[in-house]
Order: structure tokens, then C-alpha cells, then sequence
């Protein structure tokens, strides 16, 4: 307590207990008022201070500007890449199933006609062939050989194709630890917003320092951002304009 | 002719190295960032770096940096493999003197031109 308030409470005190003894009740009213006074605005000043704190917490609240940004723009963001991670991973499965279905029956028709020839070759070397047969057996070796090439090609290339899709993982990888970045920053914000109930919740104002050639990732959307490339050809187009 | 391939995706480094060697490329070691790359590269005996950008620990930009900036290492060709597509990045690789870009996902025939388009240059120099 200040010490002038103090005297004047002893001041005060003093006044009233020689008022009492006097029996003078309007001295002692007086001096009743002039005490309460002081105690009264102690009070005010407590109440006063408080209201200031919480409204202060609650505009603490209000302007802490990444969780606003967590929640207005960081969330609706990571259901982007979640969704592209579901079209990724959906894209790549399709693709490899469509390649195993365009391969499996290459590889049984190679099968189906090798068998044949190969029956009818064991008829041949065991004498039980007639000429029409074996000229039957030749257009069929003939017709067979370039179609093992033709085949054995395009399995090859389904196989290097099966190959590509599986590309998806390290895309849809990247996206993943990004939004386990976010959700690590998500949890640390909730344990500061737990901790406020207690006492202000710390403003940080950090300044965002933006780095334009920062790792992002795989671009969700990149059809509607003019700064980002859309294919290989893209890029070419950006390289040559360079000189290379 | 040994290629290091420097990718955090174990299955990315195994694309790669695949395609490779349908490529005729045999000879490849790999490495998962920039960190385990530059010890491989500076012990010597490489000639060609394929490498992503986007990676924990050392990133590829910063990795073609120390490559261009290590006199020993400095003319070895260098492939961008990666899924970063903005503009800025792309000029920013090309000025720390990339010599192929190629984004993710991509072909086995764009990479093959992307590497025969380097090889082309340095044969003509």
C-alpha cells in the first residue's frame, strides 16, 4: 500500500477514534465514509486492472495471426493434398492394373501358340507329319517369330510403364510429411491455447520471411498458379527461353 | 561412366536406376540427400549426378551449388529429377548451372532425351 494512503487511513483512524470517544455521530460518519473511501478504490483499481488483462487475452486471441491462418488457410489446404494423395495413389493403381491387363494376354497368346507349334514340332520329329501338315507347321513358325518380338517389345514397355506409375510413392510421400509438419504445428498451437486458460497466451509475431525458391513438393494446384510450371514441356520452353 | 542418383524416395533412386539401365548405365551408386552425396562425390570416380531437390538434410539446389563451387567437381553434369515446378526454381537451378530439368512424374523417354540432350552438349564441346 502507497504510504500516503496509509497516513491518511491512520489520519483518518485516529479522527474517528477520538470522534467515537467525543460521541460526536457526525464526526464518526464522516470519518466511516473517509475510510471506506480509500478501500473502495483500491477495489476499482484491482477491478480495472483485471478487465484490462482480459481484454487484452481476448485480443491476444484474435490477432495470434497463425492460428488464424492454421484454420483459414493451412486446413482447407491439407484436405488439397489429402485429396491428391487419394487421386495419386488412385491414378498410379489404375494405371499398373491397366498394364498388367494389357500385358497377361500377350504373354498367353505367346503361350497358347508356342504350345501348339510345339505339339505339332514333336509330330514332326517323330515322323507322323504329312507335307500339307508341315507346310501348315511353317507358315505358323513364320507367322509366330515376329509376333514373340512384337509382343516381347510391348511387354517390355508395359513393364518400364508399370515401372513409372510406381512414382507416385515419393510424390504422395512428400505431400504426407508435409501434412505431418502441419499437424505437429496444429498440436503445439492447441498446448499453447490449453496454457492460456492460465495465463496470456504469447504473442509471437514472427515475420515471415519468404523464400521463393523454397521445396514445396508435388504442386496440388498448378493449373491456377501462374508461378508454377505444368509439364516437362513447360519447363523446355522456360530453359530455352534462358539460352539452354 | 558411374552416375550417383541422390533421392530421399528409396523407390524414386530405384525408377531411376532402372531406367538407367535400360539406358545402358550400369555403373550407378546412390545416396539419399545432399549430405550422403558429397562425401561420394568428392572421393571421386563419378561422372554423372542425377539428383532431387526436395530433401531433408541438404537440399539438390544446395547440393549443385557445392558441386559447381568444389573445383574438383565442378564439371560434372548434373540432372534435376524432381517435383518442384516453379518458375523461379527452375531459373534458379539453371543459373547455379544445372544441365537438365525434369519434372516428376515423369516418362522413361523424357528422361532418356533429357540425358542424351547433355551428353550431346559436352560431346560437341
Amino acid at each position: 500500500m502507497e504510504s500516503s494512503t496509509k497516513t491518511a487511513q491512520l489520519k483518518a483512524a485516529r479522527a474517528l477514534i477520538s470522534a467515537l470517544e467525543a460521541d460526536n455521530e457526525e464526526l464518526i460518519q464522516q470519518q466511516l465514509t473517509l475510510l471506506t473511501q480509500t478501500q473502495e478504490s483500491e477495489l476499482f483499481h484491482e477491478v480495472g486492472k483485471l478487465t484490462r488483462d482480459l481484454h487484452e487475452s481476448l485480443n491476444s486471441f484474435n490477432v495470434d495471426s497463425r492460428l488464424v491462418d492454421l484454420t483459414e488457410n493451412t486446413m482447407p489446404n491439407t484436405r488439397e493434398r489429402l485429396n491428391y494423395v487419394i487421386t495419386t495413389t488412385e491414378d498410379a493403381a489404375h494405371k499398373t492394373l491397366g498394364f498388367i491387363d494389357q500385358t497377361l494376354p500377350l504373354a498367353s497368346s505367346l503361350k497358347e501358340t508356342a504350345e501348339k507349334i510345339d505339339e505339332s514340332w514333336h509330330r514332326f520329329r517323330m515322323r507322323e507329319m504329312n507335307a500339307t501338315e508341315f507346310r501348315e507347321l511353317s507358315r505358323e513358325i513364320e507367322a509366330y517369330l515376329p509376333l514373340v518380338k512384337q509382343h516381347s517389345d510391348q511387354i517390355h514397355i508395359n513393364l518400364t510403364d508399370m515401372m513409372m506409375a510406381q512414382g507416385f510413392q515419393d510424390l504422395t510421400g512428400q505431400v504426407i510429411r508435409q501434412v505431418i509438419t502441419l499437424l505437429e504445428e496444429v498440436e503445439d498451437n492447441l498446448v499453447r491455447l490449453v496454457k492460456v486458460s492460465g495465463k496470456h497466451l504469447e504473442h509471437k509475431k514472427e515475420d515471415k520471411i519468404v523464400d521463393p525458391i523454397k521445396a514445396e513438393g508435388p504442386q496440388i494446384n498448378a493449373k491456377n498458379n501462374p508461378n508454377v510450371v505444368n509439364n516437362q514441356d513447360e519447363v523446355d520452353d522456360l530453359l530455352s527461353s534462358l539460352g539452354f | 561412366m558411374k552416375i550417383l542418383i541422390v533421392d530421399d524416395f528409396s523407390t524414386m533412386r530405384r525408377i531411376i536406376k532402372n531406367l538407367l539401365r535400360e539406358l545402358g548405365f550400369n555403373n550407378t551408386v546412390e545416396a539419399d540427400d545432399g549430405l550422403t552425396a558429397l562425401p561420394i562425390l568428392q572421393a571421386g570416380g563419378i561422372d554423372f549426378l542425377v539428383t532431387d531437390w526436395n530433401m531433408p538434410g541438404m537440399q539438390g539446389i544446395d547440393l549443385l551449388k557445392a558441386v559447381r563451387a568444389d573445383a574438383k567437381l565442378s564439371s560434372i553434369p548434373v540432372l534435376m529429377v524432381t517435383a518442384e515446378t516453379k518458375r523461379e526454381q527452375i531459373m534458379v537451378a539453371a543459373q547455379a548451372g544445372v544441365n537438365g530439368y525434369v519434372v516428376k512424374p515423369f516418362t522413361a523417354g523424357t528422361l532418356k532425351d533429357k540425358i542424351d540432350k547433355i551428353f550431346e552438349r559436352i560431346d560437341a564441346k
